[in-house]
């Protein structure tokens, strides 16, 4: 195991190598593709001046509530039409409706309506992360153990007590499925919602670093944003593990077999 | 898709109660219209446009980007995929670097193929490939790996040709991780090529729908929307169909096994 990673590891040096000598070369034209070390350069300096922090804590701010209010809207919303046919009958064509939309597409009617604010992103992120949540959630709910549900009458559960004792711990894998799947689409949609309409965020400060041809920190805001979504992953994990123990365990067991 | 044997009332007429509160809504409120206009005069638009050739040139534009990028990344995915699922040690040397990349929204790639490609045709659908590319690659490797090992050893021992080996041992083996990786790709392909023509484009649906909102157009803007909608559900189906044809001897056999 250590002399693979080893091996990627060197391979990945390597390539950083080629990358900063063909540039130093003039190679590849130096106003598209810079010196790798340039880039890192223009990287920490962004940093250490708080420009880039600064950017992803306003990009950030949009995703989480975008992403949040998605999750307090159709995660409950998931469990109602998981335990009734009948809601969920009602509700169906409508989602299945909305469902292949593209959710890129619905920046510029979010635009029509906000504007540039922050309500305008905020509201593609809830749009775009509501389907998995939804869809897994009612899965969830639907492939539940019945005598689960027997067990909880049969000891005179109440509804509320049933929900958030039997139904919501037996579905939370697959609705942290959901979870999970919506985290990259929320990332996506932030950094296209303020490529589209905004003045400030990480979305934003790439396109606009390329239209002014400073290449160097359009790079570095990539950079940027790799390492956010690598950190989110990571968190994700963290509270996964934090959250359901029993599923994550289960998870990495099947994994490592 | 529960009610494919009954008509789903409920379903039909709760989305038909929703039109309508939309379009009374829209009626009867004039500060709303400028926002969202009565559905009637969407789909009036949408008629129009439609006459007009418009919206058909449009979406003939976007569907020849999005099939390129779709058709190129399928092509690279799968066969770098193989190569990487085959042979560890070749992904023992790349993996750290597709771990490195793939945590990247890939739209942030928009900006650099602008950058390099400028704006047009080449950029929309490398910017495509590159998205598009990753759920397929990384579906296949594990499918490649999910393969039982005895039944590539058996080939071997028959004495079958690596290419045999590939064709009828591995490819199979690995298709029903292909075919999700395919499934995903196929939403990824048609966000990328519309997020990469409002971003930078003069044609194509997602274009469209985004100068119609600079221009305060909201029926048009709408109809754009409903036409993006109808071919995401379109190219989806059509996904569906060729999947249960292409596949049809492992629905057979998943059948047999669990009945």
């Amino acid at each position: 195991m250590r002399a693979q990673k080893l091996a990627g590891l060197l391979f990945l040096l390597a390539l950083m190598a080629a990358w900063e000598l063909t540039a130093r070369a003039e190679l590849i034209n130096p106003l598209i593709v810079p010196r790798l070390s340039r880039i890192l350069g223009v990287f920490w300096d962004l940093v250490s001046s708080g420009q880039i922090p600064m950017q992803i804590l306003v990009s950030m701010k949009r995703a989480a509530s975008g992403y949040l209010l998605a999750a307090a809207v159709f995660i409950p919303l998931g469990i109602l039409m998981g335990l009734s046919e009948r809601i969920h009958r009602a509700l169906e064509v409508i989602v299945e409706m909305l469902r292949p939309l593209p959710p890129p597409v619905m920046i510029p009617v979010a635009l029509l309506f906000f504007g540039l604010e922050d309500e305008m992103k905020i509201f593609v992120i809830f749009f775009s992360c509501a389907w998995p949540m939804l869809l897994n959630t009612i899965d969830g709910v639907r492939n539940l153990d019945w005598v689960l549900l027997n067990t909880a009458r049969t000891f005179r559960l109440s509804r509320a007590g049933t929900i958030w004792r039997i139904i919501l711990p037996a579905a939370s894998p697959q609705i942290m499925t959901g979870l999970r799947v919506s985290l990259p689409i929320m990332l996506i949609l932030v950094v296209i919602s303020e490529m589209v309409g905004s003045t400030d965020g990480i979305g934003y400060f790439i396109l606009d670093a390329q239209r002014r041809f400073r290449v160097a920190q359009m790079y570095a805001g990539m950079l940027a944003l790799a390492i956010l979504g690598y950190a989110l992953n990571q968190l994700f994990n963290l509270l996964h593990r934090r959250l359901l123990p029993w599923h994550w365990g289960m998870m990495t067991r099947r994994d490592e077999g | 898709m529960g009610g494919a044997k009954t008509f789903n009332w409920a379903g039909w007429s709760s989305l038909i109660l929703l039109l309508l509160a939309w379009e009374l809504g829209a009626r009867s409120t004039a500060a709303l219209q400028v926002y969202l206009p009565p559905i009637s005069e969407v789909i009036g638009a949408s008629g129009q446009l439609f006459i007009a050739g418009q919206l058909g040139d449009h979406a003939l534009v976007t569907l020849e980007r999005f099939f390129a990028g779709y058709l190129i990344a399928s092509g690279i995915g799968v066969s770098v995929g193989i190569g990487l699922g085959y042979f560890r040690s070749l992904h023992n040397l790349v993996g750290i670097v597709i771990e490195f990349l793939r945590p990247m929204p890939s739209v942030a790639i928009i900006p650099v193929a602008i950058l390099m490609l400028g704006i047009g045709d080449s950029m929309i659908v490398a910017v495509t490939v590159y998205a598009t590319v990753w759920p397929i690659l990384i579906n296949t490797i594990d499918g490649v790996r999910h393969i039982d090992s005895t039944l590539v050893d058996t080939g071997r021992t028959f004495g079958l040709s690596r290419w045999r080996i590939l064709w009828q041992i591995i490819l199979p083996g690995a298709s029903p991780y292909i075919v999700t990786g395919l499934r995903i790709a196929l939403a990824i392909a048609l966000i990328l090529v519309t997020t990469a023509e409002m971003v930078a484009g003069s044609k194509g649906l997602g274009f469209f729908i985004l100068d119609e909102e600079r221009s305060m157009n909201s029926s048009n803007m709408y109809a754009g929307v409903v036409i993006v909608a109808a071919l995401g559900y379109a190219l989806n189906r059509l996904f569906l169909a060729l999947e249960s044809r292409v596949m049809r001897w492992r629905h057979g056999m998943v059948a047999r096994e669990t009945a």
